[in-house]
This record gives structure tokens, C-alpha cells and sequence, in this order.
């Protein structure tokens, strides 16, 4: 047996240097009723801005995991069973003030975290995160609210296995999101903060704002951040490295099946 | 009556956000420097608060004060989010404390601030403290909680209403004989029996608001008095703690601007 170089999968509080306070698996705060317990399972969080190609890799990378023998789960934002809904809802009137909607999204976060993640990783699965708490962090941080309350407020979260951000420059993610769905979503173009009258350039602050927080972000928490521009078979690869080294899987060749095949590019 | 018309529903934050600022900044921390007055009434179920707090607002109401009464739980923003993890028993301690906190906010965001910084008297029938005691009693971290509402106004008056057990106990479960899921705390499996597990509940809720009368300045108001003799001594109270005349019909509100 090889050892893996990054994380141990039995071992993880070891290698991460974790700040005071905090255990290896939280941000300071176990989740009430959750203290001493122990888990397997790997929580993998893969980062990024809309056009930045995360969902592309997260199919790719379930069918890799899936095809080595390994369980997978996902979850995103705005998808938990309890308020997913709601908060469809509440963008779509407009009406939402910021620090409500940064505790509904907390709601959620939190509602998956402690129905899905948590069940899964008990049950020694990989989870894929397609965001994680971190969007929610540079998004409320870009609406003036303080990066201590919202640290605060994620203290329980379950600290990932490993973090990828795929650094995508704005213009470019806006150019991909475009010509997949011919509009740009109002709330990612941070349309809410009246920073131009022109989506565009709108989007391209925004994003900016959220892309500076995330510098901050991947210091404090160390992603690894992956040149999102490259092609999607280099950045497929060098995902599967790391994950491979993790997950101890020695082989790491893969070829999407049939159904993922026009992905591959 | 009132000398000034209502705010609109949605006016502009109190703080708006600074977008050429380097450094965002909400100032969480909560300040005094509004015009308006906050009292709120906190005490476990059946220890008489709501009652007293609807004769202290008919005496203001008559008396042509301009004021405002607020309720915990009442965002219908946040409403259906709330009865349908209720109904469907999906509510962890974490989950059911953030939908809360949402609902608070929507409220103290939406009504309470900007009615505080219009001039004034607002009334809240529970307040934060309801979260501290009910959420630390489901094992929710107090630190947690404390940063969760960190946003909110401090009150200028919190009146506990301080009943014992048995008391409040006997006065719901006479008049109610239906408790819900998680209002008996059966989340929790404390009992079986749900009056029982209401009771320990609420006993658990009892001790943690008693830990908070000295630092977070309440109020004691002794629920088994009688109503009248309670209701003259917390009318007493808001007139030696708060200037009543800056809510006054005419001459004052010109005065506070």
C-alpha cells in the first residue's frame, strides 16, 4: 500500500493544520448531537463560479468514482428537501432582504449537511459538493455583511477532505454561460447591488467582488486552485490525480462512457 | 392618529451598503442611535406575558402613542418554510434555530429597524431571548446563537415574566389540550408522553432564561401576581424608563426631529 501524499483517508486530522479550537472535522463547533462521533467517507468540494465547468467535472468525476467502485452522493446550494423551494420563491420576488436570505441559505446549507452529507459519509461515501458554504460566505461578505458573523455562522460545518476552485476570469465565464443559456441569471450578476446598469458589466463587478473573496478564502482554508480556463480533459485529469492520491486508487485512467462522451473535450 | 404616516413596506436598508468602500462593513453590532424604543416581553408559555403586553399596548393605544406590535414567528416570508418542516418533523435543533433566525430577520430587518429609526414604540411579543433559552435547551451552542442574532436591536426594556413550572404548566394545559411535536419539545425524547415531555421542555427553557436575567438586564416580573397589580407595576416601569413624551401625538413629535 502506497501512502497517499495529501490526506490520510483514516488520518485526516493530522496532516491539516487546524486552527485553535477547532477539531479536525469543524470549523470550532460540532453540530448539536453530532461530538465525538466518528465517520468515514471523503467530502470532496468542488468551487467556482457559474461557467467555471464544476458541474461538467462533477459528472465526470461521479462516473470515474462510480466506475472505481466508490458510492458517490452530491449536493449543491438550494437543494435541500426543507427550503430549496422557498428560496426559489423569494429570489423570484424580489423582496428578500440580505440578511434573511444569507439564513435561508444557511437553512439549507445546513438542511443538507445534516440529511444527506452526514448519512453518507456514515454509510463510507464520497459526497461531491458542487459549492459549498464558502459561495455562500464571498456572496454575503460582496452584500456588506461581516466575514466574522458569517464564520460564526458556519462554524459547524464539516470541514472538506479536499476544496477545488476552478479560477475562471469573469469575462470568460460570462462568455460560457451565455452561449449555454443565452441569459444571465439576475442574482449572478449581483443585479440586487445596483453596481451597473448594464449586465454586463454588472456581472463582471460582481463577479470580481466574489473572485476577491475567494482569495481570502482559499488562504484560510486552502483550496487548491485549478486554471478553470484550461481545457475540460486537462482539468478532469488533474482532478482525478489528487482525488486518486486521497482516495489511494491506484490506476487512474478514465474515458467517459457514451452518455458523457460529448463532455469530453 | 399617529402624526406621521407608516414607512413603506420595504424602505432602504438602515445601513446601505457602501459600495466603493474596500471593506464591507453591516454593523452587527447593535446600536441605540435611532429615535425609537424597544420593549419586549419574554417568559415560558403560560407565564402571562401576552396578556400583559396587550393591556400595556391598548394603554398606549389609548393614550394615541405612536407604536407598533410585532410577534415572534410571524414572517409570512418564512412561513411556509416553517410549517412544512414542522409538519413533516424535518427540523433538526440547527435547522429549526436558522429558520428562526430567517424569520427574525425578514421581521427586524423589514419592520423593526426602520420603524425604530422612523420614531417608534415598538412592542415584541417574544424576542431573541425566546431563541437563546428554547435553541441552548435543544443542545444548541450558546455562542452560536449569540453571533446568529448579533444583528438585532438590544431592548430598552426586557420584562421576563418569571412563573413557576407547575404553575404555567397547569394554566396551557388547561386551556390547551393539543401540544405540538416540537412546541412539547418531543424531538428531544425526553418522554413519551407528550404533556411530560412538555413539561420537562419547558422546565429546561425556564432554567436557561433564569441565567440570563443578570447579563442580559431583564426585567422580573412575578407571573403569579395578579393581572391588574402587574400591569400597574409594568406601566410604572416604561414611564420611569422611557421618555413617552417622544411618542406622543403633535407637539412631541416635532420635538424629536
Amino acid at each position: 500500500m502506497k501512502a497517499p501524499k495529501t490526506h490520510s483517508k483514516n488520518g485526516r486530522g493530522k496532516k491539516d493544520p487546524v486552527p485553535s479550537g477547532a477539531s479536525p472535522r469543524n470549523y470550532g463547533l460540532p453540530l448539536p448531537g453530532l461530538s465525538d462521533e466518528e465517520f468515514g467517507g471523503s467530502l470532496i468540494v468542488i468551487e467556482g463560479m457559474d461557467g467555471s465547468g464544476r458541474s461538467t467535472q462533477i459528472s465526470l468525476l461521479t462516473e470515474w468514482l462510480e466506475s472505481e467502485g466508490f458510492a458517490v452522493e452530491t449536493m449543491g446550494l438550494r437543494r435541500s428537501g426543507l427550503v430549496a423551494k422557498d428560496i426559489d420563491a423569494l429570489l423570484a420576488e424580489n423582496t428578500i432582504t440580505r440578511m434573511t436570505l444569507t439564513l435561508m441559505y444557511a437553512t439549507d446549507f445546513y438542511d443538507q449537511l445534516e440529511h444527506r452529507i452526514i448519512p453518507a459519509l456514515r454509510s463510507d461515501f464520497v459526497v461531491l459538493a458542487d459549492r459549498y458554504f464558502y459561495t455562500l460566505i464571498a456572496r454575503a461578505v460582496a452584500r456588506g455583511i461581516e466575514r466574522d458573523y458569517l464564520n460564526g455562522l458556519y462554524e459547524m460545518a464539516l470541514r472538506p477532505d479536499l476544496t477545488f476552485w476552478l479560477n475562471v476570469r469573469p469575462e470568460v465565464a460570462f462568455e460560457r454561460e451565455f452561449r449555454k443559456s443565452h441569459a444571465i441569471s439576475y442574482w449572478e450578476s449581483g443585479r440586487d447591488l445596483s453596481l451597473s446598469d448594464d449586465l454586463f458589466q454588472s456581472f463582471i463587478l460582481y463577479q470580481a467582488k466574489i473572485k476577491n473573496e475567494f482569495e481570502a478564502l482559499s488562504g484560510r482554508h486552502g483550496f487548491l486552485a485549478l486554471d478553470g480556463e484550461a481545457s475540460v480533459v486537462s482539468v478532469n485529469n488533474e482532478l482525478r490525480k489528487r482525488i486518486a492520491s486521497h482516495l489511494g486508487i491506484q490506476r487512474t485512467h478514465y474515458r467517459p462512457s457514451a452518455a458523457l462522451a460529448n463532455l469530453w473535450r | 392618529m399617529t402624526s406621521r404616516p407608516l414607512p413603506a413596506i420595504d424602505p432602504p436598508p438602515a445601513d446601505p451598503v457602501d459600495n466603493t468602500a474596500a471593506e464591507p462593513s453591516l454593523r452587527l453590532e447593535p446600536s441605540r442611535k435611532y429615535p425609537g424604543a424597544l420593549i419586549v416581553v419574554e417568559g415560558i408559555d403560560g407565564s402571562g406575558k401576552s396578556t400583559q403586553l396587550y393591556l400595556l399596548k391598548r394603554w398606549l393605544e389609548i393614550g394615541g402613542y405612536r407604536l407598533h406590535f410585532t410577534e415572534w414567528n410571524s414572517s409570512p416570508l418564512v412561513k411556509s418554510a416553517t410549517r412544512r418542516g414542522k409538519q413533516r418533523r424535518l427540523l433538526t435543533p440547527t435547522t429549526f434555530s436558522l429558520l428562526h433566525a430567517a424569520d427574525f430577520a425578514d421581521r427586524c430587518e423589514r419592520q423593526i429597524l426602520p420603524l425604530l429609526h422612523s420614531g417608534y414604540l415598538v412592542l415584541a411579543d417574544r424576542y431573541i431571548y425566546t431563541a437563546f433559552a428554547r435553541d441552548v435547551a435543544r443542545d444548541c451552542s450558546p455562542r452560536w446563537l449569540r453571533n446568529l442574532y448579533r444583528f438585532a436591536p438590544i431592548p430598552d426594556i426586557t420584562f421576563y415574566f418569571r412563573a413557576p413550572l407547575d404553575v404555567a404548566v397547569k394554566r396551557i394545559m388547561s386551556g390547551r389540550p393539543k401540544l405540538k411535536h416540537y412546541e412539547a419539545g418531543m424531538d428531544l425524547n425526553l418522554s413519551l408522553d407528550r404533556a411530560e415531555s412538555f413539561r420537562i421542555f419547558q422546565g429546561r427553557i425556564l432554567a436557561q432564561y433564569d441565567e440570563m436575567i443578570e447579563s442580559d438586564k431583564f426585567v422580573v416580573m412575578d407571573g403569579t401576581l395578579a393581572v391588574n397589580s402587574l400591569q400597574k407595576q409594568m406601566r410604572q416601569m416604561v414611564k420611569a424608563r422611557i421618555d413617552l413624551a417622544r411618542f406622543a401625538p403633535k407637539k412631541s413629535a416635532r420635538r424629536a426631529l
